[in-house]
């Protein structure tokens, strides 16, 4: 069933009802046939018994020449299907006109019975008078059995003629009737066929038969999400297009400085803040498409649920790798990152690049609010039995107050002032690849350095 | 010509210093919205760029309250909002003019030229006073068509004394108008300037308000 071609609701209605009809008209026949064989054997049966009792109480005179009587035809049609014999003394006294020579019985039976003779089947009641335990006078009263079949073949054309006449008009009924009932579905489909792919409002769900509701309703909230997805898109590549304007803007002054420049000194300068403006572009443009990736990644998350997962990682090792990786930037304005190394192997089961994205995110927000000169500390603690690995960044930069705290993770939010050219767009990244993974982020003021501490808490590993 | 810019991007705002000096303009760089209100308030400039996206105070609350405190001075918003709205909303602030970010320098320039000379009253972009002419955009003076060389502080002041024709300005205003801030101005400065016009545009071209300051007078209509 599952590899057909899938049939229309009309066509398959249509089949399964005419089949049914079908088959209830067999069976209906059959039972018919049954019955009225039945009855009609037992009907004629009584008959031809009814026949030879007359007979017997008869008075025949033989022939004096020793030829048998033979019955007047009364009604030709008829009379030709049934016959009788009267036989005294094993010699036949009398028959009807269409009756045979040999005995309608075999020798000896008596009562109902079945002879075929010359080709004719025949239907026999046999009665015999006994004197002194001898056989006197035996009565045999007959019937063709086809007689009986086209009495039950004549029953059954009309039982089945009406039903091939009406099986046509049963189908054109059936089919007008599912097209009308369907009429609602295809209304439907019309309509969101017609759909421009913009037009997200909600289908109208009443004038709708609730067999169709569901679907409607299923159909709506669908519309809901893309139209929430298309609007988070919207506005991603607005905020997008409004934050690549400024460093643009700042690189196009700067080489137009420089193009105007009257002395080498100040052309190198403005070429070095080019430079500069590029790299900031640059690194803005990589954070945007991992922000992209990350949205596309939660967004086919639930479709890929089956999926392979990707493998945990050790973050200890990561944490190291990064920290290695992000050393010459911090030494650049005199900072150090202090990365105080659990003794044991720390796995989480996140990948390891998506875990190294977080841990860059956290540390390049830290050096960059932190002052020249000062340190930033990493420390990753195992984990315990009723809670996964603890990863906390603490810098001694300026924190944030509650106002900014709350709004830390809007794409593009940053605190503003700060002589910093970030994109605001670290903390998105931490968040989303947070509840990719069902990371605990948490935020407070650092005990230790006074300025911001993160708290990243995985998820207690599942105990298999 | 002394411009304010109100811009808290390093980059984007040391470019814009630098590329409107070459273009004659004298800048003082704000980073917030707060200074930048407050510096305006201070009548010292021509014109101002303000970016909207400002720390301390939104771009437009700046402009909003410094239109509610009267002041005329051209404004021109630079800024990444480049929906429709924005655009909208900063012009019926207050702006006298609207750019999105990126720009180029010199239509940036042009444009403040343009604020400043129309916030004069002044239709064309070349000033006549008298047998003086002025070129701003092609920073070029003629003195009865004849081209003068003059020094960038000497076409500042012709340019401010040509701009205020008929109108007093004092020493004080003449010194705001030309040095941004950090440049080193020597209490004659203004006096050894308009001494060396007077040279090379002839002794009668600025006239001195005893106890008051300067002033280019039209010659009365004959």
């Amino acid at each position: 069933m599952a590899a057909q071609p899938s049939w229309s609701l009309a066509r398959r209605l249509l089949m399964m009802t005419l089949a049914f009809v079908v088959i209830v008209w067999a069976v209906t026949t059959a039972v018919v046939w049954e019955l009225t064989q039945h009855e009609l054997n037992e009907l004629l049966d009584a008959h031809l018994a009814q026949t030879a009792a007359l007979l017997a109480t008869g008075e025949l005179e033989e022939d004096d020449r020793g030829v048998p009587l033979k019955a007047p035809t009364l009604i030709r049609r008829y009379q030709s299907r049934v016959a009788f014999q009267i036989w005294h003394k094993g010699r036949l006294v009398a028959r009807s006109a269409d009756a045979p020579d040999v005995p309608l019985a075999e020798r000896g039976v008596e009562g109902l019975s079945d002879r075929a003779i010359d080709g004719t089947e025949w239907r026999v009641f046999t009665t015999a008078r006994h004197e002194n335990g001898r056989v006197e006078d035996v009565i045999h009263v007959a019937e063709h059995t086809s007689a009986r079949r086209h009495v039950l073949l004549a029953t059954l054309r009309g039982l089945l003629l009406p039903l091939l006449l009406a099986l046509p008009l049963l189908a054109f009924g059936i089919w007008w009737s599912v097209r009308r009932a369907v009429a609602p579905l295809r209304a439907l489909s019309r309509t969101v066929a017609a759909r421009r792919p913009q037009a997200l409002d909600t289908l109208p769900e009443d004038n709708v038969p609730p067999e169709v509701q569901p679907l409607v309703r299923a159909l709506n909230g669908l519309f809901g999400r893309v139209a929430e997805q298309l609007a988070s898109e919207r506005r991603f590549t607005a905020d997008a297009a409004h934050e690549l304007r400024t460093p643009i803007a700042a690189i196009r002054m700067q080489a137009q400085v420089a193009q105007g420049a009257a002395t080498d000194g100040e052309r190198h300068a403005a070429l070095t803040a080019t430079i500069a403006g590029c790299d900031r572009a640059t690194h803005l443009v990589a954070q945007l498409l991992q922000l992209a990736r990350l949205e596309a990644e939660a967004d086919s998350g639930g479709a890929r649920g089956d999926g392979p997962r990707p493998a945990g990682c050790e973050l200890a090792q990561v944490v190291d790798e990064t920290v290695r990786e992000l050393a010459p930037t911090a030494a650049a304005r005199g900072q150090r990152i202090v990365w105080h190394a659990p003794g044991a192997p720390v796995p989480a089961a996140t990948g390891a690049p998506l875990a190294a994205v977080l841990l860059r995110n956290l540390l390049d927000n830290a050096l960059r609010y932190s002052p020249d000169g000062a340190s930033v500390q990493v420390r990753l603690a195992p984990a315990a039995t009723d809670s996964g690995a603890l990863l906390v960044v603490e810098d001694s930069g300026p924190g944030l107050d509650e106002a900014h705290l709350e709004r830390l993770g809007e794409r593009f939010f940053r605190v503003l002032g700060t002589g910093q050219s970030g994109s605001g767009l670290g903390w998105s990244i931490v968040r989303r690849i947070a509840r990719l993974h069902g990371l605990q982020v948490a935020v407070d003021r650092s005990p230790a350095l006074g300025g911001l501490r993160v708290l990243v808490r995985w998820p207690a590993a599942p105990t298999t | 010509m002394r411009i304010l810019l109100a811009e808290d991007d390093e980059l984007l705002g040391s470019g814009l210093k630098a590329g409107l000096a070459q273009h004659g303009f004298a800048v003082d760089w704000v980073r917030d919205g707060v200074a930048a209100e407050r510096e305006l308030l201070s009548g010292s400039y021509q014109a101002a760029v303000l970016d909207l996206g400002l720390p301390r105070q939104d771009g437009m609350d700046t402009l909003a309250a410094v239109r509610a405190r009267r002041l005329t001075t051209p404004v021109l918003v630079l800024t990444a909002r480049d929906a429709v709205d924005a655009r909208i909303a900063g012009l019926d602030c207050g702006a006298d003019d609207y750019l999105v970010k990126p720009v180029d320098l010199g239509e940036l320039a042009a444009r403040l030229r343009a604020l400043v000379r129309r916030s004069h009253g002044v239709p064309q972009s070349r000033l006549t006073v008298g047998e003086l002419a002025l070129d701003a955009a092609a920073h070029q003076v003629w003195l009865a068509g004849e081209p003068v060389e003059l020094s960038g502080r000497e076409f500042d002041l012709l340019h401010v004394l040509m701009l205020s024709a008929d109108r007093v300005l004092t020493r004080d205003q003449l010194e705001q108008h030309l040095y941004n801030w950090g440049s080193g101005v020597s209490s004659n400065a203004v006096e050894v300037h308009i001494h060396n016009l007077r040279r090379k545009l002839g002794s009668t071209a600025i006239e001195t308000v005893r106890g008051v300051g300067y002033v280019m007078r039209r010659p009365a209509a004959s």
